[in-house]
Protein backbone atom coordinates (compact mmCIF):
# COMPACT_ATOMS: atom_id res chain seq x y z
CA UNK A 1 0.00 0.00 0.00
CA UNK A 2 1.38 3.39 -1.00
CA UNK A 3 0.91 6.75 0.67
CA UNK A 4 -0.45 9.42 -1.71
CA UNK A 5 -0.43 13.15 -0.96
CA UNK A 6 -3.45 14.69 -2.70
CA UNK A 7 -3.31 18.46 -3.11
CA UNK A 8 -6.28 20.47 -4.39
CA UNK A 9 -8.06 23.54 -3.03
CA UNK A 10 -11.45 22.06 -4.00
CA UNK A 11 -12.79 19.72 -1.30
CA UNK A 12 -15.02 18.14 -3.94
CA UNK A 13 -12.04 17.20 -6.12
CA UNK A 14 -10.11 15.84 -3.12
CA UNK A 15 -13.09 13.65 -2.20
CA UNK A 16 -13.47 12.43 -5.77
CA UNK A 17 -9.77 11.57 -6.20
CA UNK A 18 -9.50 10.10 -2.68
CA UNK A 19 -12.29 7.64 -3.55
CA UNK A 20 -10.30 6.41 -6.54
CA UNK A 21 -7.02 6.18 -4.61
CA UNK A 22 -8.49 4.31 -1.64
CA UNK A 23 -10.31 1.95 -4.01
CA UNK A 24 -6.85 1.13 -5.42
CA UNK A 25 -5.78 0.17 -1.90
CA UNK A 26 -3.58 3.18 -1.14
CA UNK A 27 -3.80 5.65 1.73
CA UNK A 28 -4.42 9.37 1.22
CA UNK A 29 -3.12 12.48 2.93
CA UNK A 30 -4.86 15.71 1.86
CA UNK A 31 -3.61 19.27 1.52
CA UNK A 32 -5.54 22.37 0.37
CA UNK A 33 -2.76 24.48 -1.13
CA UNK A 34 0.90 24.43 -2.11
CA UNK A 35 2.19 25.60 1.27
CA UNK A 36 0.33 22.82 3.08
CA UNK A 37 1.57 20.37 0.44
CA UNK A 38 5.23 21.20 1.13
CA UNK A 39 4.67 20.91 4.88
CA UNK A 40 2.83 17.58 4.51
CA UNK A 41 5.43 16.25 2.10
CA UNK A 42 8.31 16.98 4.50
CA UNK A 43 6.42 15.46 7.42
CA UNK A 44 4.81 12.42 5.77
CA UNK A 45 7.29 11.51 3.00
CA UNK A 46 4.56 10.17 0.67
CA UNK A 47 5.29 7.77 -2.21
CA UNK A 48 3.43 9.96 -4.69
CA UNK A 49 2.08 13.52 -4.88
CA UNK A 50 -0.94 14.54 -6.99
CA UNK A 51 -0.78 18.31 -7.32
CA UNK A 52 -3.30 20.86 -8.60
CA UNK A 53 -1.90 24.11 -10.06
CA UNK A 54 -4.30 27.01 -9.42
CA UNK A 55 -4.55 27.27 -5.63
CA UNK A 56 -4.55 30.11 -3.11
CA UNK A 57 -1.49 30.87 -0.92
CA UNK A 58 0.96 28.84 -3.02
CA UNK A 59 0.33 27.47 -6.51
CA UNK A 60 1.18 23.94 -7.55
CA UNK A 61 4.15 24.78 -9.76
CA UNK A 62 5.88 26.63 -6.88
CA UNK A 63 5.11 23.73 -4.53
CA UNK A 64 6.46 21.25 -7.10
CA UNK A 65 9.76 23.14 -7.31
CA UNK A 66 10.15 23.25 -3.51
CA UNK A 67 9.22 19.58 -3.08
CA UNK A 68 11.75 18.57 -5.76
CA UNK A 69 14.41 20.72 -4.06
CA UNK A 70 13.71 18.92 -0.77
CA UNK A 71 13.52 15.48 -2.43
CA UNK A 72 14.87 15.32 -6.01
CA UNK A 73 13.45 11.81 -6.52
CA UNK A 74 9.92 12.75 -5.38
CA UNK A 75 7.24 11.35 -7.67
CA UNK A 76 4.81 14.12 -8.58
CA UNK A 77 1.93 14.22 -11.09
CA UNK A 78 0.10 17.45 -11.84
CA UNK A 79 -3.72 17.21 -11.92
CA UNK A 80 -5.06 20.44 -13.35
CA UNK A 81 -7.47 22.16 -15.70
CA UNK A 82 -4.65 24.52 -16.71
CA UNK A 83 -3.17 22.59 -19.61
CA UNK A 84 -1.58 25.31 -21.75
CA UNK A 85 1.54 24.11 -23.45
CA UNK A 86 3.86 26.45 -21.52
CA UNK A 87 2.29 25.36 -18.22
CA UNK A 88 2.75 21.67 -19.03
CA UNK A 89 6.33 22.29 -20.17
CA UNK A 90 7.16 24.23 -17.00
CA UNK A 91 5.73 21.44 -14.86
CA UNK A 92 7.69 18.76 -16.71
CA UNK A 93 10.86 20.88 -16.61
CA UNK A 94 10.35 21.34 -12.86
CA UNK A 95 10.18 17.59 -12.33
CA UNK A 96 6.54 16.52 -12.76
CA UNK A 97 6.40 12.97 -14.11
CA UNK A 98 2.87 13.22 -15.53
CA UNK A 99 0.18 15.81 -16.25
CA UNK A 100 -3.45 14.72 -15.84
CA UNK A 101 -5.82 17.19 -17.43
CA UNK A 102 -9.22 17.91 -15.84
CA UNK A 103 -11.85 16.80 -16.64
CA UNK A 104 -10.53 13.23 -16.55
CA UNK A 105 -11.92 9.73 -16.51
CA UNK A 106 -11.24 7.62 -13.45
CA UNK A 107 -9.15 5.31 -15.66
CA UNK A 108 -6.79 8.18 -16.57
CA UNK A 109 -6.08 8.89 -12.90
CA UNK A 110 -5.65 5.19 -12.14
CA UNK A 111 -3.14 4.73 -14.97
CA UNK A 112 -1.13 7.79 -13.87
CA UNK A 113 -0.95 6.45 -10.29
CA UNK A 114 -0.06 2.91 -11.43
CA UNK A 115 2.64 4.20 -13.78
CA UNK A 116 4.30 6.32 -11.10
CA UNK A 117 4.07 3.75 -8.34
CA UNK A 118 5.02 0.87 -10.64
CA UNK B 1 -15.50 41.65 -27.17
CA UNK B 2 -13.38 39.58 -29.51
CA UNK B 3 -15.09 36.53 -31.00
CA UNK B 4 -11.88 34.60 -30.28
CA UNK B 5 -12.68 35.00 -26.57
CA UNK B 6 -16.17 33.52 -26.81
CA UNK B 7 -15.67 30.29 -28.71
CA UNK B 8 -13.18 28.67 -26.28
CA UNK B 9 -15.67 29.13 -23.43
CA UNK B 10 -18.59 27.73 -25.42
CA UNK B 11 -16.57 24.71 -26.51
CA UNK B 12 -15.09 24.14 -23.03
CA UNK B 13 -18.48 24.41 -21.31
CA UNK B 14 -20.13 21.98 -23.72
CA UNK B 15 -17.22 19.50 -23.47
CA UNK B 16 -17.07 19.62 -19.65
CA UNK B 17 -20.84 19.39 -19.20
CA UNK B 18 -21.10 16.47 -21.61
CA UNK B 19 -18.23 14.69 -19.85
CA UNK B 20 -19.24 15.48 -16.24
CA UNK B 21 -23.04 15.29 -16.31
CA UNK B 22 -23.50 13.05 -19.36
CA UNK B 23 -26.10 15.39 -20.82
CA UNK B 24 -26.78 16.84 -24.21
CA UNK B 25 -26.14 20.57 -24.18
CA UNK B 26 -28.18 22.96 -26.28
CA UNK B 27 -26.66 26.33 -26.96
CA UNK B 28 -28.99 29.36 -26.63
CA UNK B 29 -28.73 32.79 -28.20
CA UNK B 30 -25.85 35.10 -27.33
CA UNK B 31 -26.83 38.46 -25.79
CA UNK B 32 -24.68 41.55 -25.39
CA UNK B 33 -25.30 43.24 -22.03
CA UNK B 34 -23.95 46.52 -20.73
CA UNK B 35 -25.67 46.73 -17.34
CA UNK B 36 -24.57 44.93 -14.17
CA UNK B 37 -25.16 41.19 -14.09
CA UNK B 38 -27.87 40.08 -11.67
CA UNK B 39 -26.68 36.91 -9.99
CA UNK B 40 -28.61 33.66 -10.26
CA UNK B 41 -29.37 31.51 -7.19
CA UNK B 42 -25.84 30.20 -7.55
CA UNK B 43 -23.04 31.94 -9.44
CA UNK B 44 -19.44 30.84 -9.84
CA UNK B 45 -17.13 33.77 -10.54
CA UNK B 46 -13.60 33.31 -11.92
CA UNK B 47 -11.15 36.03 -12.91
CA UNK B 48 -8.81 35.95 -15.89
CA UNK B 49 -5.50 37.78 -16.08
CA UNK B 50 -3.01 38.01 -18.91
CA UNK B 51 -3.68 38.81 -22.56
CA UNK B 52 -7.44 38.56 -21.90
CA UNK B 53 -8.54 40.19 -18.68
CA UNK B 54 -11.87 40.23 -16.88
CA UNK B 55 -14.31 37.86 -15.31
CA UNK B 56 -16.47 34.88 -16.21
CA UNK B 57 -19.65 33.93 -14.34
CA UNK B 58 -21.54 30.65 -14.43
CA UNK B 59 -25.08 31.16 -13.12
CA UNK B 60 -27.82 28.64 -12.38
CA UNK B 61 -30.70 27.80 -10.06
CA UNK B 62 -30.06 25.84 -6.85
CA UNK B 63 -31.96 22.81 -8.23
CA UNK B 64 -29.73 22.79 -11.30
CA UNK B 65 -26.57 23.02 -9.20
CA UNK B 66 -27.71 20.14 -6.96
CA UNK B 67 -28.56 17.96 -9.96
CA UNK B 68 -25.23 18.70 -11.63
CA UNK B 69 -23.27 17.75 -8.50
CA UNK B 70 -25.38 14.58 -8.10
CA UNK B 71 -24.38 13.56 -11.62
CA UNK B 72 -20.74 14.52 -11.12
CA UNK B 73 -20.59 12.37 -7.98
CA UNK B 74 -22.84 9.66 -9.33
CA UNK B 75 -24.85 9.81 -6.12
CA UNK B 76 -27.95 11.73 -5.07
CA UNK B 77 -27.38 15.09 -3.32
CA UNK B 78 -30.34 16.73 -1.54
CA UNK B 79 -29.03 20.20 -0.91
CA UNK B 80 -26.35 22.69 -1.85
CA UNK B 81 -24.14 21.87 1.13
CA UNK B 82 -20.44 22.74 1.40
CA UNK B 83 -19.34 19.73 -0.70
CA UNK B 84 -21.90 20.50 -3.43
CA UNK B 85 -20.78 24.14 -3.44
CA UNK B 86 -17.20 22.98 -3.88
CA UNK B 87 -18.31 20.73 -6.75
CA UNK B 88 -20.08 23.53 -8.62
CA UNK B 89 -17.13 25.86 -8.10
CA UNK B 90 -14.81 23.14 -9.42
CA UNK B 91 -17.00 22.69 -12.50
CA UNK B 92 -16.56 26.42 -13.24
CA UNK B 93 -12.84 26.09 -12.58
CA UNK B 94 -12.48 23.18 -15.01
CA UNK B 95 -14.51 24.92 -17.75
CA UNK B 96 -12.43 28.09 -17.37
CA UNK B 97 -9.16 26.15 -17.29
CA UNK B 98 -10.10 24.33 -20.46
CA UNK B 99 -11.19 27.60 -22.09
CA UNK B 100 -7.88 29.20 -21.15
CA UNK B 101 -6.18 26.38 -23.06
CA UNK B 102 -8.30 27.36 -26.09
CA UNK B 103 -7.40 31.02 -25.58
CA UNK B 104 -3.72 30.06 -25.44
CA UNK B 105 -4.06 28.19 -28.74
CA UNK B 106 -5.63 31.34 -30.23
CA UNK B 107 -2.60 33.36 -29.07
CA UNK B 108 -3.90 34.78 -25.77
CA UNK B 109 -1.95 33.61 -22.72
CA UNK B 110 -4.08 33.77 -19.57
CA UNK B 111 -4.10 32.69 -15.96
CA UNK B 112 -7.23 32.11 -13.91
CA UNK B 113 -8.01 32.89 -10.29
CA UNK B 114 -9.46 30.33 -7.87
CA UNK B 115 -13.29 30.36 -8.08
CA UNK B 116 -15.59 32.43 -5.87
CA UNK B 117 -19.12 31.18 -5.21
CA UNK B 118 -22.01 33.62 -4.82
CA UNK B 119 -25.16 32.07 -3.35
CA UNK B 120 -28.23 34.32 -3.37
CA UNK B 121 -30.33 35.76 -6.15
CA UNK B 122 -30.19 39.27 -7.60
CA UNK B 123 -26.87 40.40 -6.25
CA UNK B 124 -25.64 42.99 -8.77
CA UNK B 125 -22.25 42.09 -10.19
CA UNK B 126 -20.71 45.04 -12.01
CA UNK B 127 -18.12 44.49 -14.72
CA UNK B 128 -17.43 48.27 -14.88
CA UNK B 129 -16.62 49.36 -18.43
CA UNK B 130 -16.26 45.84 -19.85
CA UNK B 131 -19.32 44.81 -21.91
CA UNK B 132 -20.71 41.39 -21.07
CA UNK B 133 -21.76 38.54 -23.32
CA UNK B 134 -24.44 36.23 -21.89
CA UNK B 135 -24.82 32.73 -23.27
CA UNK B 136 -27.48 30.31 -21.98
CA UNK B 137 -26.80 26.56 -22.18
CA UNK B 138 -29.69 24.13 -21.74
CA UNK B 139 -28.88 20.79 -20.11
CA UNK B 140 -30.94 17.92 -18.68
CA UNK B 141 -30.17 19.38 -15.22
CA UNK B 142 -31.49 22.83 -16.12
CA UNK B 143 -30.10 26.00 -17.65
CA UNK B 144 -26.63 27.39 -17.02
CA UNK B 145 -25.89 30.94 -18.12
CA UNK B 146 -22.31 31.89 -18.91
CA UNK B 147 -21.50 35.60 -18.63
CA UNK B 148 -18.22 36.71 -20.13
CA UNK B 149 -16.77 40.16 -19.52
CA UNK B 150 -13.31 40.11 -21.05
CA UNK B 151 -11.10 42.63 -22.78
CA UNK B 152 -7.85 42.23 -24.64
CA UNK B 153 -4.88 43.70 -22.84
CA UNK B 154 -2.73 43.90 -26.00
CA UNK B 155 -5.13 46.28 -27.78
CA UNK B 156 -5.45 48.42 -24.65
CA UNK B 157 -1.70 48.87 -24.51
CA UNK B 158 -1.47 49.69 -28.22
Amino acid sequence: MAKVLLVDDAAFMRMRCAKVITKMGHSVIEAENGAQAVESFDREQPDLVLLDITMPEMDGITALKIIRQHAPAAKVAMVSAMGQQDMVLEAIKSGAADFVLKPFDESRLVSAIEKLLG
Amino acid sequence: MKVEFINPFVKAAIDVLRSEIKSDVERGKLRLETSSAASHDVSVMIGLTGDAQGVVLYGMQVETAVQIVSRMLDQECDELDAMAQSGIAEMGNVITGLASRGLSEAGFQCNITPPTLIVGKNTQIGTLDIPRIALPLKTECGEIEINLALRELKSQAA
